[in-house]
C-alpha cells in the first residue's frame, strides 16, 4: 500500500498542467469553438488515451486518463464533446465491430468530426431496458426500424447513434436485442429536445418510423445486441475518478465562502454549530469518495476490472452529489436558487460535467439525475445485491417468452 | 498509487484471522464475557508468541516495527472476532503513547515488556467531562521534593484493571503533562464501569494524593498537547480499524442469513427490501475500509493530510459502523435481538467504541477548522 502518486505520473501531472496553461481558452460560445477544443486536446494526446494506437487512442495507463481529466477540471477547463462517441460507441465499436466498421468510423469518433449518441432508454423501457420495443425489420438489404428513444444525450447534435432494437420479437426479451449502428440524419429519425427539470435540454427524444440502417452497421451478431450493451456500460474506466471529485472539492471551497459571508441570528452561518456539523460531515464524505476512487484506480493499472463494483461507486458518488447539493441550497437560501442575476460571489465558477451554467440551481437539479441515470440507485442495488453480494434474485415474470 | 495490501500484509490478515477463527470463537468471547478479569491467559500467550503485542513497536525494544497499516489489519480482525482483552489498550494506547513521548529510559523499560506481553498498559484520556481536547484536562499534578503528586477522576480507562502501567494526563503549573501511574500504586481506587460490550472493560480510576517519582514525567511539564493529540489520533483511527471489523461480520452474518431464511414462501434476500438494505451495509462497509486504510496509510506515511485523514476516518467510521450493525440487527428480525445468537457482540463492539476517541461530531468540527483554515 503505498498511496503516494508516481514519480512518472507527478511529472505527467506537472506536463498536463502546463499544456493546460498556454492552450485552454477561456470560454467557449457553441459548439464549433468546441469542436476546436476537442480537436487540440487530441492532436496533444488527451483525448480517447485509453484506446489502442491503432485507432488513434494513446494505449494510456488509467492513472493518466484520470490525471488529466483531473488537472481540466482543476484548472476549470472546458469539457470536450463528443463524450459518447468517446466514452462508449467507440470501445464497443474496437471491441465488437467489424474491420470495415472500425475504419469507417473509429477516427472520426475522436476527431469530432462525427457526433454519436446512444439510443437505448425507450418511455417503456427505463430501468428494465430490456422490455424495449423498437424494432428493426430485416428487409432484405437493411434494416427498418420504428420506435421511440428517450433520455438520449446529445440527440439534436448527433450524427450517428448507437442504437438498441428488437429483432426477434418471439424470444425471452434479453435475447431478441440486437446492436446497430444508425445514421441519425435521414428523413425516418425525428428529433426532439427534451426541456428537463433544468429549463435546459441536455436530452432529447428520437422518433424511427421507417429509418432505414444498412446490413453493414449490424455491431455484433444478430440478438447479441443485450451482451454488447452490457459490456459497454462496463467501459467507465474511471477515467473521471479524480476529475469528479476535484469538482467537488472546488464546489466545496465556493460553498465555504458563501458560508463565511452570509448570516443567521447574527452571526456568520460558518460559525454556526448545525452547519459546521453539516460541512464536516460532507468534507468526510467528500475524501471518502476521493479514497474510493484512488482505490477504483489501483484496481485499473493492475488491469483488474471493477465489474460489479463499479455499481458501488456510481451508487455512492451519485448519493453524495444530492446530499452535497442539498446543504449547498440550505447554506445559500434563495440565492442557490437563482438561475438569472446571480450576484458574483454566490456564482458557482466551476465547470460542470454537462454545461457551463455556473448557477448552484443548476448544479442542485441536476444532482437529481445522476441516482437516476445509467442505471438508478436501486437498480444498481439490485446489482450489488445479486453480482456482489450473491443474494438469490426475485421471482420474476419476464425471464421467459417473448415480447409479442 | 497502490491501495492495496501487500502480499506481506495480506499473509498477516489471514494468520490473524486463522488463529482468532481457531482461539477467539463466540464461546471463547461469552465466557470472558463472564471472567471477572476478562481475558485468557492462553490467547495473550499466543499474541505474544505470533508477535502481535510489539507489531507496531520498534524493532530495538523487542518491536516488529511494523506500520499503521499492518496494526489496522490486526485491530480489524479483532473487531471482527470482538476480541474480549487489552490488546488495544496495551498496544495502541500504552505502547504507542510511550513510543510518541517517552523517554529513552522510560521506553527501555516498558515497551520490551508490552512487546512480550509480561506487562499491559493502558492510558486515561477521558474525564468526567467527556471532553477529548487536551486541554480540557482537570486532573492536577504538584510539585514535590521526590516527584510529584497527582489527584483527579478518569473515566472509562480500558483495561486498567489488569495494567502494570497507564498514561495520565493532568495538569502541572507548567501545563498540561503527561505521567506514567502504577494502577496499583497508593492512592489509586479502581471501580469497574460496566458497559454494554461486556467483551470490554473500563474502570474509573481515582487519583488521591498518588504520589509518582520525577521519573514518571513523559516528556517536558506542560508539554503534553502534541502527544496527547497525536495519541488521539491513532487510537481514532485503530478504533475504526476494529469497528470497521465488526461491521464486516455483522454484513457477512446478514447476507448469510438472508440466502437462508425463508419468509413468505421465499428466501429473504430475495427481496428487495432486504436485498438494498444489504447493498448499502456493503457500501458503507467498502467506504469505511477505504477510509481506515487510507488513514493508516497517512499515519505510517506521514503524509501531509494524515491529522485530517485520521477525522475523516473517524467521523466516518463511527457513523457507519453504527449503521451496518444495527442494520444486521434489523434485517435479522427477532433472533437478532436474543442473547444468545451472537450478532450482539459485534454490534455491542462497535458501539463501545464509537463515541471513543473523538466522536463523529467531535472529528467533524475538527475537520471543518482543518478545511477552513487552508481554504
Amino acid at each position: 500500500m503505498d498511496l503516494n502518486y508516481t514519480a512518472e505520473d507527478v511529472a505527467f501531472r506537472k506536463q498536463v498542467r502546463a499544456w493546460l496553461e498556454q492552450n485552454m481558452p477561456r470560454q467557449i460560445k457553441d459548439l464549433e469553438e468546441r469542436k476546436v477544443w476537442h480537436r487540440k486536446l487530441y492532436e496533444a494526446g488527451y483525448l480517447g488515451m485509453g484506446w489502442p494506437r491503432e485507432y488513434g487512442g494513446q494505449g494510456a495507463r488509467p492513472m493518466e486518463q484520470a490525471i488529466v481529466a483531473d488537472e481540466m477540471a482543476r484548472a476549470g477547463a472546458p469539457a470536450p464533446t463528443n463524450g459518447l462517441g468517446v466514452g462508449i460507441v467507440g470501445p464497443t465499436i474496437v471491441v465488437h465491430g467489424t474491420d470495415a466498421q472500425k475504419r469507417r468510423y473509429l477516427r472520426k469518433i475522436l476527431t469530432a468530426e462525427e457526433m454519436w449518441c446512444q439510443l437505448y432508454s425507450e418511455p417503456n423501457a427505463g430501468s428494465d431496458l430490456a422490455a424495449l420495443r423498437t424494432a428493426a425489420e430485416d428487409k432484405g438489404d437493411h434494416f427498418q426500424v420504428n420506435g421511440q428513444k428517450i433520455w438520449t444525450s446529445g440527440g439534436a447534435t448527433a450524427d450517428w447513434g448507437l442504437l438498441l432494437a428488437r429483432t426477434d420479437p418471439a424470444v425471452a426479451k434479453h435475447k431478441g436485442i440486437s446492436c446497430f449502428l444508425i445514421d441519425m440524419r435521414q428523413p425516418g429519425v425525428d428529433v426532439r429536445p427534451l426541456k428537463q427539470i433544468t429549463g435546459s435540454s441536455e436530452f432529447c427524444e428520437v422518433f424511427m418510423t421507417n429509418a432505414r440502417v444498412e446490413k453493414a452497421n449490424l455491431i455484433g451478431r444478430l440478438g447479441e445486441g443485450w451482451g454488447i450493451a452490457q459490456t459497454t456500460l462496463g467501459y467507465e474506466r474511471g477515467g473521471r475518478a479524480l476529475a469528479r471529485i476535484t469538482s467537488y472539492a472546488g464546489q466545496y471551497r465556493h460553498l465555504l465562502n458563501a458560508a463565511r459571508r452570509l448570516k443567521r441570528n447574527g452571526r456568520p452561518i460558518l460559525d454556526d454549530a448545525v452547519t459546521r456539523q453539516k460541512l464536516g460531515r460532507i468534507w468526510a464524505d467528500l475524501e471518502v469518495e476521493r479514497y474510493g476512487a484512488l482505490r477504483v484506480l489501483t484496481m485499473l493499472e493492475r488491469g483488474e476490472h471493477p465489474g460489479a463494483g463499479g455499481s458501488l461507486t456510481k451508487l455512492s458518488y451519485s448519493e453524495f452529489e444530492k446530499r452535497f447539493m442539498e446543504l449547498a441550497e440550505e447554506i445559500l437560501g434563495p440565492y442557490g436558487q437563482l438561475t438569472d442575476g446571480v450576484p458574483a460571489e454566490y456564482r458557482l465558477e466551476v465547470d460542470t460535467a454537462v454545461g457551463d451554467h455556473g448557477t448552484w440551481a443548476y448544479a442542485f437539479l441536476w444532482s437529481r439525475a445522476g441516482t437516476i441515470y445509467a442505471g438508478s440507485s436501486e437498480i444498481q442495488k439490485n446489482v450489488i445485491g445479486e453480482r456482489i453480494l450473491g443474494l438469490p434474485k426475485e421471482s420474476r415474470a419476464d425471464r421467459v417468452g417473448g415480447t409479442r | 498509487m497502490n491501495f492495496s495490501f501487500s502480499e506481506d500484509q495480506t499473509l498477516l490478515r489471514n494468520s490473524v484471522r486463522a488463529a482468532l477463527d481457531e482461539q477467539c470463537t463466540p464461546a471463547h468471547v461469552r465466557a470472558m464475557m463472564e471472567d471477572p478479569r476478562g481475558y485468557g491467559d492462553a490467547l495473550w500467550g499466543e499474541m505474544a508468541k505470533l508477535g502481535w503485542l510489539g507489531l507496531p513497536l520498534a524493532e530495538e525494544h523487542g518491536g516488529a516495527g511494523l506500520g499503521f497499516v499492518e496494526l489496522a489489519l490486526v485491530l480489524e480482525e479483532m473487531g471482527r472476532a470482538a476480541y474480549p482483552g487489552p490488546y488495544f489498550a496495551s498496544v495502541v494506547l500504552a505502547g504507542l503513547g510511550l513510543e510518541l513521548g517517552g523517554s529513552a529510559a522510560q521506553k527501555e523499560k516498558w515497551l520490551p515488556a508490552i512487546a512480550s506481553g509480561r506487562a499491559r498498559g493502558t492510558a486515561a484520556l477521558l474525564e468526567d467531562t467527556l471532553d477529548w481536547d487536551p486541554a480540557a484536562t482537570a486532573a492536577t499534578a504538584a510539585k514535590t521534593g521526590a516527584g510529584w503528586t497527582l489527584n483527579g477522576v478518569k473515566r472509562f480507562v480500558p483495561w486498567a484493571h489488569v495494567a502494570d502501567v497507564a498514561l495520565v494526563p493532568a495538569r502541572a503549573p507548567e501545563g498540561v503533562s503527561l505521567f506514567l501511574v502504577d494502577p496499583r500504586a497508593a492512592g489509586v481506587t479502581l471501580t469497574p464501569m460496566v458497559g454494554i460490550d461486556l467483551a470490554n472493560r473500563w474502570s474509573e480510576v481515582r487519583l488521591h494524593d498518588v504520589a509518582v517519582p520525577a521519573d514518571a514525567l513523559m516528556g517536558p511539564a506542560g508539554g503534553a498537547g502534541p502527544v496527547l493529540e497525536g495519541l488521539l489520533r491513532r487510537a481514532a483511527v485503530g478504533a475504526s480499524a476494529e469497528m470497521l471489523g465488526a461491521a464486516r461480520r455483522c454484513l457477512d452474518m446478514s447476507v448469510g442469513y438472508a440466502k437462508v431464511r425463508e419468509q413468505f414462501g421465499q428466501l429473504i434476500g430475495s427481496f428487495q427490501a432486504i436485498r438494498h438494505r444489504c447493498a448499502e451495509m456493503l457500501l458503507e462497509a467498502e467506504k469505511a475500509h477505504a477510509a481506515v486504510y487510507y488513514a493508516a496509510w497517512a499515519l505510517s506515511a506521514g503524509a501531509e493530510d494524515a491529522t485530517m485523514a485520521a477525522s475523516v476516518c473517524k467521523s466516518f467510521v463511527s457513523e457507519a459502523a453504527r449503521q451496518v450493525c444495527g442494520d444486521a440487527i434489523q434485517v435479522h428480525g427477532g433472533i437478532g435481538f436474543t442473547w444468545e445468537y451472537d450478532l450482539h457482540l459485534y454490534f455491542k463492539r462497535a458501539k463501545a467504541l464509537e463515541p471513543l476517541y473523538g466522536d463523529a461530531a467531535y472529528h467533524r468540527e475538527l475537520l471543518v477548522r482543518g478545511v477552513t483554515a487552508s481554504a
